[in-house]
């Protein structure tokens, strides 16, 4: 069992777990966890204190994000497969810049933890400042390859390629978001007192962060090689 | 003494007005009652629809008074249909089994004081009253948004259930009191945490199912186009094709919703069996491992069905997972039961007799599933009153006598109160009587539809059956409705009348909400950590003077097993 830490000032760090279909479900906001005021009863609280259930909640709703895209990616292979005529879209050259981009974030991320088992808090937020823009700076191209595809006339409604790199990308987009809102989070969030350390909110954001990662290797690895 | 303890409690939690109590209140066992509140208003809804599309049914002209305009015309009648289908699956089926008793009882029964993420968990149930609000206002307003108003619904409480499913998993697996490892768990919270694990896979898929369909309507893609669907049908079925994105969400839930909607109330029926036999459950360990295969065996149907088959709606695929994935861990589960109830001195309360039903219930529906996995006759048997009579009886009504066993069951540990037995044995024989009145006929409505397809059989003679049969079935509806408000008639005089429950435990159960006081206390176990020193299932062991070993009872304590209240 936990600790017996005293304070029930607990923040929940849960990503978006899935939520695909309205936007992610963001971190519920801070704040003390619906207590009361009931210091005196700190024993009793001992409950919501264990990191290992962050890491835990973390690793099934990564599953659950796979299942969430592979669902699509199923769909985009076998649609692939069975359609006579497929009209193939033009990946923009940017989203190769995109790429190097993420690949670059979860560099700097794990560099930034680095620091952090180094003790060097300084070291850790300018590193993690870096990601969380890189973070942006991603979705910021992603934006500008959808602009650059309706330049050329493909619609997310022209044909099921077109339809696919929008749902793709779009999804997955909605998702980083999702991290990168855990990044500022990480990077605002005063780790005083409270039973969430540093570093296991920045290991939880990890997780994540690499997956989104890897996942977007997996889905333009799909669309290009389904062209 | 225990109900100074509780009053103090009591006193604590309302603090606030009305909103921070029943609200926004983060506490799992206001979150667990509300989903059932919400489940008892989705079923009557639910049910009064059903009654309506069979009184429309049997008297296709008649106006009643204000409903008459409800189901009267084909697409009001659709829309009559799919709503009670949505309502019942989601927020009765889905809902009440795993939200809402594993929401009150899972940390209760682990050991822990609350769900792993609280707010998540306030999150996910008002997802759920949207999604509850979203289906219901589709009745009422035009078609077309209707329709795209049902998707949003359906993903937003798809999103709820993701939520709900990694809170159960996470608070499984790492949130259970001390002593309480996973051998020692409940049957019930092996159910509830094998069903999350589950619902966290296939939901995500239904999810991205919505997003696809609800992107086809409203951004005019094309991924489950009319075109390339009709050029893979053979020419038969053209005709149907109207309704295609339908049907195709529409088996998406059924594939899946089986597994969702069945295994807590798996979980459930060993649990009350076991408890009022007063023995053990028969092979434990080999009913965990069903429970499991069941899980297990549902998701990998389901996964390779799903797009692999270009999903078609019309192909005979569900039937041969209902029936081949119902098989051997069905199978395992009631040689279980039966083990357990064997040579045992049975307490025939309602709760037990409703865990019975759902036994009977369960093997007559599973009867009709194993004809259902022809292939050759599930493909002209898609649509017809055999299907409808075999997954009603299989899954909504067992079920539902499930929750409503476990709703008998715990009624005095969350009110306090116990129901009515005699008003809750009349409603339980009444309903037994009624639902197989109302279901099994329809098999038999099935089976003379499809005698006429074939040669040298009297039309008439047919027609003349049907009517009569369907004139039947109605009438038992009707009574079997009724019925049910005998039951809500119990629940809420027993909520403020019914007979106060002094002891912590009056069913001499072992599990451990039981060590705590009726209501629970707001944090649950009080000043001390539980702890657990064995098993779920202690009953009448040898050498013992009580018939049953509480979980929480230290091996010192069991001699003086008559102060096991405490």
């Amino acid at each position: 069992m936990p600790g017996t830490s005293a304070t029930p000032d607990i923040e929940i760090i849960v990503e978006d777990i899935g939520g695909g279909g309205g936007g992610p479900i963001l971190p519920p906001g801070g704040g003390d966890d619906g207590g009361e005021g009931d210091d005196d009863k700190s024993p009793h609280r001992d409950w919501s204190a264990t990191p290992r259930q962050y890491s835990t909640a973390i690793a099934l709703g990564l599953v659950a994000i796979l299942m969430f895209f592979m669902a699509l990616a199923s769909a985009f292979i076998v649609l692939r497969r069975g359609s006579g005529v497929w009209v193939t879209v033009h990946l923009p050259v940017i989203v190769w810049a995109n790429t190097v981009v993420l690949l670059g974030s979860s560099f700097t991320l794990e560099t930034a933890r680095r620091r952090l088992s180094l003790a060097d808090v300084g070291g850790f937020r300018k590193f993690w400042m870096v990601t969380t823009i890189l973070g942006f700076v991603f979705v910021a191209g992603q934006l500008v390859a959808w602009r650059q595809l309706v330049a050329q006339g493909v619609y997310i409604a022209s044909n099921q390629a077109s339809s696919f790199f929008y749902i793709f990308t779009g999804a997955h987009a909605v998702h980083l978001l999702g991290g990168v809102g855990a990044l500022v989070y990480v990077l605002a969030r005063k780790f005083g007192e409270t039973t969430v350390s540093r570093s296991t909110a920045a290991e939880v954001a990890s997780y994540y962060w690499h997956f989104m990662d890897g996942l977007w290797v997996f889905l333009l690895a799909l669309l290009y090689l389904g062209k | 003494m225990l109900n100074d303890d509780s009053g103090a409690n009591q006193l604590e939690s309302p603090r606030g007005g009305f909103l921070s109590r029943y609200v926004f209140s983060t506490d799992h066992k206001r979150i667990g009652l509300n989903y059932l509140w919400l489940a008892l208003f989705s079923v009557f809804l639910g049910m009064a629809m059903s009654l309506l599309m069979r009184i429309h049914l049997v008297l296709p002209g008649v106006h009643l008074p204000i409903l008459s305009s409800l189901g009267d015309s084909p697409d009001r009648f659709a829309a009559l249909t799919t709503l009670h289908g949505s309502l019942m699956v989601f927020l009765v089926l889905t809902a009440a089994p795993q939200a809402g008793f594993g929401n009150y009882f899972l940390p209760l029964q682990i050991g822990a004081r609350e769900m792993a993420f609280p707010k998540l968990n306030l999150l996910a149930f008002w997802a759920t009253v949207a999604s509850l609000v979203g289906l219901t206002t589709t009745f009422l307003i035009p078609a077309h948004p209707a329709i795209t108003l049902w998707m949003v619904s359906v993903a937003v409480f798809c999103a709820a259930s993701l939520a709900n499913a990694l809170n159960f998993s996470v608070t499984t697996i790492d949130l259970r009191g001390r002593g309480m490892t996973l051998p020692r768990l409940p049957l019930t919270v092996w159910a509830w945490f094998i069903n999350a694990i589950l619902g966290l896979l296939i939901f995500s898929i239904l999810l991205a199912a919505c997003v696809c369909l609800l992107s086809d309507r409203l951004l005019g893609t094309h991924f489950f186009s009319l075109l390339s669907f009709i050029a893979n049908q053979p020419a038969g079925v053209i005709a149907n094709a109207v309704p295609v994105l339908w049907q195709r969400l529409f088996w998406f839930f059924a594939q899946a919703e089986v597994y969702v909607a069945m295994l807590p109330c798996f979980g459930l029926v060993t649990h009350l069996v076991s408890t009022f036999s007063r023995k053990p459950v028969w092979k434990e360990r080999l009913v965990v491992l069903s429970l499991c295969g069941v899980g297990v065996f549902g998701f990998c149907v389901w996964g390779e069905h799903m797009f692999s088959s270009g999903m078609n709606p019309f192909s005979p695929l569900v039937f041969a997972l209902l029936a081949s994935s119902l098989g051997v861990p069905a199978t395992i589960l009631l040689i279980s039961w039966l083990g357990t109830l064997w040579d045992a001195r049975v307490q025939l309360n309602t709760a037990m007799l409703f865990a019975l039903g759902f036994i009977s219930l369960f093997l007559s529906g599973g009867l009709s599933g194993i004809f259902l996995a022809r292939h050759d006759l599930a493909g002209a048997a898609v649509s017809d009153d055999f299907v409808t009579g075999h997954f009603h009886l299989v899954m909504g009504v067992a079920a539902t006598f499930a929750i409503l066993g476990a709703l008998f069951f715990w009624f005095p540990k969350m009110f306090g109160r116990r129901l009515n037995e005699s008003l809750g044995k009349t409603h339980f024989s009444l309903t037994f009587v009624g639902v197989y009145c109302v279901f099994m006929p329809m098999h038999w409505l099935g089976l003379i539809a499809h005698s006429r397809v074939s040669p040298g059989t009297g039309l008439a003679s047919n027609a003349a059956a049907s009517t009569s049969i369907r004139n039947f079935i109605t009438f038992a509806m009707l009574l079997t409705v009724c019925a049910q408000g005998l039951f809500l008639v119990n629940f809420l005089w027993s909520l403020f009348r019914g007979e106060k429950v002094m002891e912590c435990n009056p069913w001499r159960a072992t599990t451990l909400e039981w060590s705590v006081s009726s209501p629970p206390p707001a944090d649950d176990f009080g000043s001390i950590d539980p702890v657990v020193y064995r098993g779920a299932y202690e009953f009448s062991l040898p050498g013992v003077a009580e018939d049953f070993v509480p979980q929480h009872l230290a091996p010192e304590q069991v001699v003086k097993a008559r102060q096991s209240a405490e």
